[in-house]
């Protein structure tokens, strides 16, 4: 082991992860790693096409291919052959209709790479071209095909509406008004690890290995698509390499499922290149948002119109829960009495929308704080002064509706932020601008709810044990991918039962060994699991110690004070081994097991059940404010980001150094979203197919960052803690686009990212008058 | 997976050339193409064991600077003759590619895959380097700009290796210029792309110019009209400039692609010799289109 070992695991202080070592050692095992001795190869034949209705598929070529051990079919599935998170509406290996390129056709299996990539070329398929829909507004064309003929909605996947007080009618009263429409990008997870598993089916059991978010719902999913019964199915999660909910559902688990029971006895590994990846994996939900802003002379926000269409490609995935968030999420965190908020999740036949790090969020904050720039503009305003005059406050409500009854800290954000230096000295700083340079400095704000909304029960199930050699082991089923949850229990668990990290171990999720905990989303795995975990160790420390009162026949339990590996009894100073104690007791009294569910809001805020089973309403938030500095390029319409500071409210924290990880990753996979990342595609088909043409940022385009916390304590959290996976993306795009606004006198893009293509564009647009009503410079 | 050969000497890898193999230098491309089964071949030729110090070597030959084809990136950015003579080359590979790129990749793989992206093409073509192409029967020099016919397609005969690069050094250039416009800092392929050599009057203005831009037509591009614009130009007055980046958007039809449209990389085009000018050129104002 290493140094971290003898380390005493303390909540709030800054700690090595005592899993980065193994990571970076290459000793982990992930996924992607498990290589049985003798394997076979598993892979799929992709449509290629966006939309027809599948006729024949001719395997007949293929399986002539020396290596080939079996090749399935719908026809092979005996299961619903359906699979998705709410609506089951996509199939495993297409039956009747293909609704994207990257829908499955066929599955082979064979006893080489090569054998199978010859294979899958083999592969043809007959088929009626359906006219195809690659925009939301095609969708709803007179005459346009159904992409699911038997949906209720026709091409909408869910449709809403939240509106509060005098919803429309108070723009009548408002004394100055902005309006913004933008669109908004696909986005691609770009993991390390693509997407992968090992299964094996051996007596009648399968067992897959797999880089997931969500073991236990993979495994009742999987068990209905492929036709097993779920306690015959184990689902392995080991560390994910990478997941930001593009992991969240299944992507290789069915596939692989039918493949190891068609080849029974030898393990059947699965791992998608980086381009089936892009074709055939989630992607963060295209979007058109038109926002109007209303307020009052004296900045008082007084009316929200929002209208959000959200491209959820072929499947529900999870749109739907996408779509609830952004409505509930529309109006950011401020206080505005009228609002009318609606949105559309739609079916088109492009990539399919689901979940990515924000879940909706990014899209509604991009639009909503770039209005409150507008309008700060127009009331002459600072950007800062306006957010903090309309900014939440405990006990209001949000413009959906959404009362604010936890902590509230956007306004210790938006104070602290205003003393930072890079606030202060933005004036000077831009006024050192270079030659053909403009530098701009934008803030933008959010609010983010943890956890599933008042339907799904936000649970999970922490199981601990007392091993007979006396240490303890926690068995989590909340997927670590790399965000630190699984390193965070044991820091939770060992600064509570005092001991060191080698008296601490790991259970990583696995529905034959651990219990169920729901999935690592939602900005909820820390939160959840961790006050199951606490009531798990304070039952286990309040067992143990009056075991040990009864065995050393002294008082009772709080005459113990646990230290590494041993048990002091404070009166007489004996020391008392945990090993010794271990033996003592029987296995089941060494284990405690503790059951969590958050918090569900009570609140009515909308009579809408679909919207309510979509998660509406959340009862806890975390905040943020940012801040971005931008200096542009006037000749090439390069965007540097200079510097970049934030300030969020995510309670209390528990690793000081993992809040930092998580903001920085948060928020570089926000200026990838704002200005790099273009997902292009032409009737569905992808143009920019892998990380070759689809550009993320790499180290040198990450500014240096000042990130920090105010440390608000949230009494629901254990140990004080709220969610902050999330709320680190949100606000990154329009802190950007105010940024660059400030620094061009107000240019403001519309179809995002904001490529130096788009920036040169912007440049080179004159400008409208200050005070306009539009939003300027629209390209 | 292709067979992998060791050559010892020059003229083994002649043979071996000669029969047909396909020669592995860094890399960088061609298991790019590999993968992307643009190219599926069943041998390949690895320079690793080679004797030959040619291939390998930077020397100054007296007016010019030979560096030998299979020498990296990395050691190129190093080196003290590339440094004293050739900035706007050591510009150029500083932004090719990563760290990690740069140590495998080599000088002769970049031209060899002629793509009108290469980065150390534009610096290149403006140093007026040549080639020197060798064969089982002796070798050739010609300039890269005639060696280089389009899109990955070059002079080479198949019998021939890219043995060395020839580089007459540059005492009449007073300024070496560089840039690339990509998507991102680094591991970028350039949507566009521009080297510049300057010579300077005592009173500034402008006595020799040499300019190439990459990434603009099917090869790299140059001008002579454009760089006539600018002869006698004051280093600090934008209206020889201005003149030169009309110019040269003129000439060009450059193409559209997922990178950047057509008249992006017009326009940028001659932005980048505006960003040549010492002069207050205020941009904004003035606008990068008011030419």
């Amino acid at each position: 082991m290493n140094l971290i070992s003898k380390t005493s695991p303390s909540v709030g202080a800054s700690q090595a992860r005592p899993d980065a070592l193994n990571k970076v050692m290459g000793h982990e095992k992930f996924a992607a790693d498990y290589y049985g001795p003798r394997h076979l190869w598993a892979g799929v034949r992709r449509a290629g096409i966006p939309h027809g209705r599948l006729i024949s598929v001719s395997t007949e070529a293929a399986k002539q291919v020396p290596g080939v051990k079996k090749i399935l079919t719908h026809k092979d599935v005996n299961g619903s052959n359906r699979q998705g998170v709410i609506q089951k509406d996509q199939p495993v290996l297409v039956d009747d209709r293909i609704r994207h390129c990257g829908d499955a056709l066929a599955l082979v299996i064979a006893e080489t790479s090569q054998a199978l990539e010859t294979a899958l070329a083999l592969i043809s398929f007959e088929y009626e071209a359906l006219p195809g829909i690659f925009t939301t507004a095609e969708a709803f064309q007179y005459g346009a095909p159904l992409i699911h003929p038997t949906h209720p909605g026709g091409n909408c996947l869910l449709s809403g509406q939240l509106v509060s007080g005098k919803g429309l009618e108070a723009f009548e009263a408002c004394d100055a008004i902005v309006e913004l429409t933008i669109d908004l990008p696909r986005q691609e997870h770009a993991y390390l690890e693509t997407e992968c598993g090992e299964a094996v089916y051996e007596k009648g059991e399968l067992s897959i290995v797999v880089s997931t978010q969500t073991p236990f719902r993979d495994r009742a999913e999987t068990a209905q698509a492929i036709g097993i019964s779920p306690e015959k199915l184990r689902i392995i999660a080991p560390y994910c390499g990478g997941g930001f909910g593009g992991k969240d559902g299944i992507t290789v688990q069915s596939l692989l499922g039918l493949a190891a029971m068609a080849c029974p006895d030898v393990p059947i590994k699965m791992m998608w290149s980086r381009e089936e990846s892009f074709l055939a994996g989630p992607k963060r939900h295209a979007a058109s948002l038109h926002y109007r802003l209303g307020a009052k002379q004296n900045g008082v926000f007084h009316a929200l119109e929002v209208r959000a269409d959200f491209d959820t490609g072929p499947y529900d995935h999870l749109g739907g829960a996408v779509l609830g968030l952004a409505l509930e999420h529309a109006g950011g965190p401020y206080r505005i009495p009228h609002a009318a908020i609606q949105g559309k999740a739609v079916y088109t036949n492009n990539t399919i929308g689901g979940a990515f790090r924000g879940f909706g969020v990014p899209q509604v904050a991009a639009a909503m704080e770039q209005a409150v720039d507008l309008m700060a503009e127009k009331l002459s305003l600072s950007p800062l002064d306006i957010r903090m005059k309309n900014a939440v406050q405990k006990g209001d409500k949000i413009p959906s509706g959404t009362t604010l009854k936890t902590s509230t800290g956007i306004r210790e954000c938006l104070a602290r932020l205003k003393a930072h230096p890079l606030y202060r000295e933005a004036d000077a700083w831009k006024k050192k601008a270079p030659a053909h340079m403009l530098r701009g400095s934008g803030m933008a704000c959010a609010l983010h709810g943890m956890g599933y909304g008042p339907f799904v029960p936000d649970t999970a199930i922490a199981k601990l044990e007392l091993t007979k050699q006396g240490r303890f082991k926690i068995y989590f089923g909340v997927v670590d991918m790399g965000q630190g949850n699984g390193v965070t229990f044991l820091q939770m668990a060992g600064d509570l039962l005092n001991q060191n990290y080698e008296n601490l171990e790991l259970v990583l999720p696995d529905t034959g060994l651990t219990l169920p905990c729901g999935s690592a989303s939602a900005s909820r795995s820390t939160y959840t699991f961790g006050n199951a975990l606490i009531q798990a160790v304070e039952t286990m420390k309040t067992r143990l110690t009056q075991r040990a009162a009864d065995s050393l026949m002294v008082g009772d339990g709080d005459e113990f004070c646990f230290i590494p590996g041993h048990l002091r009894h404070l009166p007489t100073g004996r020391e008392f081994p945990l090993a010794q104690l271990a033996a003592l007791l029987g296995p089941e009294e060494r284990i405690t097991i503790s059951r969590y569910r958050a918090l569900a809001s009570k609140e009515t805020v909308t009579q809408d059940t679909a919207l309510q089973m979509h998660g509406i309403p959340h009862t806890v938030f975390s905040y943020t404010a940012h801040l971005a500095h931008v200096e542009i390029d006037t000749l090439t319409g390069g965007i540097t980001v200079c510097n970049y500071t934030a300030v969020t409210d995510c309670g209390r924290l528990i690793n000081p150094d993992l809040y930092q990880q998580q903001m920085q990753g948060g928020i570089a996979q926000g200026l990838g979203y704002a200005l790099y990342e273009d997902f292009i595609t032409d009737k569905g088909r992808l143009l920019t197919a892998n990380l070759s043409t689809y550009i993320i940022p790499g180290a040198l385009d990450i500014p240096p960052m000042a990130l920090s916390s105010v440390d608000l304590q949230e009494n629901t959290g254990p140990f004080g803690m709220k969610g902050v996976g999330e709320i680190c993306i949100d606000p990154v795009l329009p802190a950007v686009a105010n940024a660059v606004a400030d620094a061009c006198g107000g240019g403001r893009c519309r179809q995002w990212p904001l490529t130096c293509e788009r920036m040169l564009e912007i440049l080179t647009i004159p400008v409208c008058p200050p005070g306009a009503d539009m939003n300027r410079s629209l390209i | 997976m292709p067979a992998v050969i060791l050559p010892q000497t020059l003229d083994e890898l002649l043979d071996l050339k000669a029969q047909g193999h396909t020669i592995l230098a860094g890399g960088t491309d061609l298991f790019v193409h590999m993968r992307n089964k643009k190219i599926q071949p069943q041998t390949l030729v690895c320079l690793d064991q080679l004797k030959d110090k040619g291939l390998r070597e930077v020397a100054d030959t007296g007016d010019e600077i030979c560096i030998g084809a299979a020498v990296t990136h990395s050691r190129l950015i190093q080196n003290p003759l590339v440094q004293q003579h050739f900035p706007v080359l050591i510009q150029a590979l500083d932004t090719l590619g990563s760290p990690q790129i740069r140590n495998m990749g080599t000088l002769g793989g970049n031209i060899m895959t002629a793509s009108p992206a290469g980065d150390s093409l534009p610096p290149l073509y403006v140093l007026d380097a040549q080639v020197e192409l060798a064969g089982k029967n002796g070798s050739r020099r010609m300039s890269l700009s005639r060696f280089i016919t389009g899109p990955g397609a070059t002079g080479l005969n198949p019998e021939e290796i890219l043995y060395r690069i020839w580089i007459p050094k540059q005492p009449s250039y007073d300024l070496h210029h560089f840039e690339k416009v990509g998507h991102r800092k680094s591991l970028s392929i350039a949507i566009l792309s521009m080297a510049a050599l300057i010579g300077l009057t005592g009173d500034r203005k402008i006595r020799a110019v040499r300019l190439a831009w990459g990434s603009l037509g099917k090869t790299i591009a140059t001008s002579p009209e454009t760089e006539k614009r600018l002869m006698g130009t004051p280093m600090d007055d934008p209206a020889g400039f201005i003149l030169a980046a009309a110019r040269i958007r003129e000439e060009v039809s450059p193409i559209s692609d997922v990178r950047a449209g057509a008249d992006y990389r017009r326009q940028v085009a001659g932005n980048l010799v505006l960003r040549l000018c010492q002069g207050p050129l205020e941009p904004l104002k003035q606008g990068p289109g008011a030419v």
